[in-house]
């Protein structure tokens, strides 16, 4: 019998940290059509990615059934089998890696995509620590490098709320682009209302992205990997022109003389002047000295680095050198001001919001050794663990084990919420790495590039197809109902943990349906939980959350969480590590991979890899609506087009000594010269001859961390070359 | 009554939400069809660049040369809204005809991929308009770009400038949208 159609409220948790709102309508179980928040303003509306996802529910690659490998690891031959013989063979593969080499040989693999509150990374690792342990890893990809700086200089990691930006008489936008990434519903939109206010835009960045179209009054093109140069260089200005705020200094931080020291050149001989930084970042040298005058002179102005530019050999330099200037500026803790971090504030939400499930703790982790060279972080412990692999490191790992220095052999790895080959660097490496290991599995919603070398596939439904929560920028809690049901045998993530703990014998592994979790979860903020869940969202009206404001307002109270006490300009807790390339106080040093290193006579040209316009990372690389927009594409400047007779739509080779692309070029003015930019996220295609065909930047990578755990990914060089 | 569309070009940032959230509400498939688009326009040269998007659709011109194009009067012009529509029982299809694409300065007639395909095109989500609702492009734009309505109340709200980069009003259709334009404005303060 036919029903009518019903709509439904439901947060969306793609990898974008947007969780905005969809209204989906449902009829007779199927999914109809979407829209998106027609609520209250703010209102939290979906960007293009989630208004595809009704064929992203229905699209014909879905995994809809239990798969185990019938051909060659990558080769993508499956044969369907039961849920009973997939749970069975993980499990009993699980038992015999863990009895035969440790548990530590097992790896757990994951990342952000499709995580709420109860269907998150968690459950899994919940399984294996309650099985006896497996090796889990450290190192964030977006942002790894900005916690281990704001760990060292304030004690914690916050950023700026979108809804200050207004209250801001300038902005300047550092390798940020929210009009593609999102990062918080509406950021982009909050900029516009901010321009319209009033506030002055200069955007620093080697791209003149869509978001500087939209607002930048100035750009200024800057050669990747040398931020934290032109930065120093504009506390040079500063301190010569007698221009920064003396009394915040010495309020608030520790041991800025021996960072004016280094700036003056007394420490190394090297006078840190703007015709210094001009030789390195290829900025101007007036553009350096009117951007320090500016931003010294302007109050409140709101200094906003990006996490791009963090992604670079030594990232975190360029985040302290940041939060030195917003603190040079007296700018941290202020209304329209900032604390030279970018926007992350997700609004104080009056309860705490984090994955329901505690792991119970991993064997691995609690016999392992602390490393020296980590600094303890509230967020996780892992960069102080011996045993934890780096996200960037896993494929040596596996191919080296303990020859290599590892904590272990590797033997399997466990794959959930995330496209692991294509999203980390080394694409090459990585299949060697998974082809040499005993066993795979991977959890997943499509047969993506990393699917391909599981040996069994556990089919996972989307967020459309269970219950859970998510929270956001408005900011906002939403609901995720169940709106139909996991199509075909998939099934949730809580669903597939339950049943693979049950074939590991392990009992007490959970009590509640996802519905009782949530309540559980959402009582402290939600009164009536079941109006709750037909609006589907709540709200929070409150005043824009101001990074470092308590501390500012009184110090004494309120320290910073560093061991001083007060923002660390010098950090004892560096110097102590002793490691020249993680200096106690911002330094710039040149990255490896830079124009300068002796590989770009081969290999000349800088490679970014930046968040994609059509999906997020790689996730809705498959949807045909979103495909047929753009053309995944490098972009190239006009001159070094025309230096390798490379025109518009042209197919280019694009190589280093790691792998080799071939892909449609796309030839702009909106690049510095020297520099282009293959978008992350496109799905690995590999020819016969291993040359990848879907542009997959991460083919080109390099799979080194920075000291501090950054993510190099844009410290890249490349050849391009027509095809 | 004529309704109508505002375009503030300042706002966009070329996401193309519009499109993809049309082509849902429209079940139009991945294809040559797209009742809304987005085009970009790019200037300049390196460091002084200029970028805009246009996001168009069909105007629902007050004069529609399609509806005098057809030869199959497949296109109509409500009187009650101005909205213009077509009746794909009349249309001729492509492999015949496409005299209402040749007439349109502004590409609003489409045509999917399939053989003979018939005509279609932004019909300003007059589904919607009649609950009350906004046109899905509209309701769903991120930058609140986007507003459909009476034209009359569109200019008492918005202004009654008919330019935009990479647009040319034709005073003889006289399509039904006003715009917020993208200004020209130079990035490096002419100190290079």
């Amino acid at each position: 019998m036919a029903t009518a159609e019903k709509a439904y409220y439901v947060g969306t948790d793609m990898n974008c940290g947007g969780a905005c709102l969809l209204k989906v309508h449902v009829k007779d179980g199927v999914i109809t059509r979407l829209e998106t928040d027609d609520g209250d303003e703010p209102q939290l509306r979906n960007c293009l990615r989630c208004r595809a996802y009704r064929q992203r529910v229905y699209a014909p690659d879905r995994l809809l059934y239990p798969l185990k490998r019938v051909g060659e690891r990558g080769e993508g031959k499956f044969k369907r089998i039961s849920w009973d013989e997939a749970l069975e063979t993980v499990a009993s593969q699980y038992k015999r890696v863990k009895e035969t080499y440790g548990p530590a040989a097992t790896i757990y693999l994951t990342t952000g995509g499709d995580i709420g509150q109860v269907h998150n990374t968690r459950t899994a690792v919940r399984v294996f620590c309650l099985a006896g342990g497996c090796t889990l890893m450290w190192g964030v990809a977006s942002n790894e490098g900005w916690m281990f700086a704001c760990q060292a200089t304030y004690g914690y990691p916050t950023g700026n709320d979108h809804r200050d930006l207004p209250n801001s008489k300038l902005a300047i936008l550092w390798g940020m682009n929210p009009a593609v990434i999102i990062d918080g519903c509406g950021t982009a939109y909050h900029l516009a209302l901010a321009r319209e206010k009033g506030t002055k835009f200069i955007v620093v960045d080697p791209r003149y992205t869509d978001t500087a179209a939209l607002v930048a009054d100035r750009w200024i093109p800057i050669r990747p990997g040398t931020d934290a140069a032109a930065m120093i260089a504009m506390a040079y200005v500063m301190i010569t022109e007698d221009l920064y705020d003396k009394a915040f200094i010495k309020k608030y931080t520790v041991g800025f003389d021996k960072f004016k020291e280094y700036v003056l050149g007394k420490e190394d001989g090297v006078p840190k002047t703007p015709k210094w930084a001009e030789a390195i970042t290829g900025v101007p040298t007036q553009d350096i000295v009117e951007l320090a005058r500016e931003y010294a002179t302007t109050k409140p102005a709101a200094l906003l680095p990006s996490k791009a530019p963090g992604r670079t050999a030594f990232g975190e330099q360029y985040h302290r050198a940041a939060f030195t200037l917003a603190a040079m500026t007296g700018n941290i803790g202020k209304i329209g001001g900032s604390a030279g971090s970018e926007i992350t504030q997700r609004g104080e939400i009056p309860f705490a919001m984090g994955p329901a499930m505690k792991t119970g703790g991993n064997p691995v982790d609690a016999g392992s050794p602390l490393r020296r060279d980590a600094l303890p972080t509230p967020i996780s412990k892992g960069p102080g663990l011996v045993a934890r692999l780096h996200n960037s490191e896993v494929w040596n790992a596996i191919l080296e084990g303990k020859v290599g220095g590892y904590y272990s052999d590797y033997k399997m790895v466990y794959v959930a919420n995330a496209n692991y080959l294509n999203q980390y660097p080394n694409v090459n490496k990585a299949v060697k790495a998974l082809k040499s290991l005993e066993f795979i599995a991977v959890q997943e919603q499509f047969m993506t590039p990393t699917a391909k070398f599981a040996d069994i596939i556990l089919p996972t439904c989307t967020f459309l197809e269970r219950n859970d929560a998510v929270w956001g920028a408005g900011p906002h809690v939403a609901y995720q109902p169940k709106v139909i049901e996991p199509l075909g045998e998939s099934r949730s993530h809580l669903a597939i943990c339950e049943g693979l703990a049950k074939k590991l014998g392990i009992s007490g592994y959970n009590d509640k349906t996802d519905e009782e979790w949530l309540e559980q979860i959402m009582k402290p903020c939600v009164s009536d939980f079941e109006r709750f869940k037909e609006t589907g969202v709540k709200k929070f009206y409150q005043p824009p959350t101001i990074p470092f404001k308590k501390e500012i307002e009184d110090i004494e109270n309120n320290p910073f969480p560093t061991p001083s006490g007060r923002i660390e300009i010098f950090s004892q807790q560096m110097a102590d590590m002793n490691n020249p390339l993680m200096p106690p106080i911002p330094k710039y040093i040149e990255s490896w991979e830079s124009r300068n290193d002796p590989l770009a006579k081969k290999y000349p040209i800088q490679l970014l890899s930046t968040h994609p316009k059509r999906r997020s990372h790689s996730q809705f690389d498959n949807i045909p609506w979103l495909r047929e927009l753009e053309p995944q594409a490098i972009m190239l400047n006009t001159k070094d087009a025309k230096a390798r007779g490379v025109r518009d739509g042209d197919l280019v080779r694009v190589f280093n000594e790691r792998g080799e692309v071939t892909i449609q070029a796309r030839v702009t003015e909106r690049i510095i010269p020297g520099v282009a930019d293959l978008p992350e996220g496109a799905w690995y295609q590999p020819d016969k001859n291993g040359v990848d065909h879907g542009g997959c930047a991460n083919v080109l990578t390099v799979d080194r961390r920075s000291p501090g755990g950054a993510f190099t990914n844009n410290s890249c060089l490349v050849q391009v070359e027509k095809a | 009554m004529q309704i109508g569309f505002y375009f503030d070009q300042t706002r966009c940032t070329g996401c193309y939400t519009c499109v993809v959230a049309c082509k849902d509400w429209h079940d139009v498939p991945a294809g040559p069809a797209s009742w809304r688009r987005v085009l970009t326009i790019e200037e300049g040269k390196f460091p002084d660049v200029f970028v805009a998007w246009l996001a168009t659709s069909c105007y629902h011109c007050a004069q529609p040369a399609c509806v005098a194009a057809c030869p199959a009067g497949a296109i109509t012009k409500r009187k009650r809204d101005g909205i213009v529509l077509v009746d794909q029982a009349k249309c001729l299809g492509k492999d015949k005809c496409d005299l209402c694409l040749q007439s349109c300065p502004y590409g609003a007639p489409q045509f999917g991929a399939e053989k003979n395909a018939k005509m279609q095109m932004c019909n300003l989500c007059f589904d919607r308009l009649k609950e009350g609702k906004k046109p899905i492009c509209v309701a769903g734009c991120p930058m609140r770009a986007l507003d459909a309505g009476p034209i009359d109340e569109l200019r008492a709200q918005y202004g009654d400038k008919t330019e935009a980069v990479a647009f040319t009003y034709s005073t003889d259709l006289k399509p039904s949208v006003i715009f917020k334009p993208k200004l020209r404005k130079s990035l490096v303060g002419g100190k290079r």
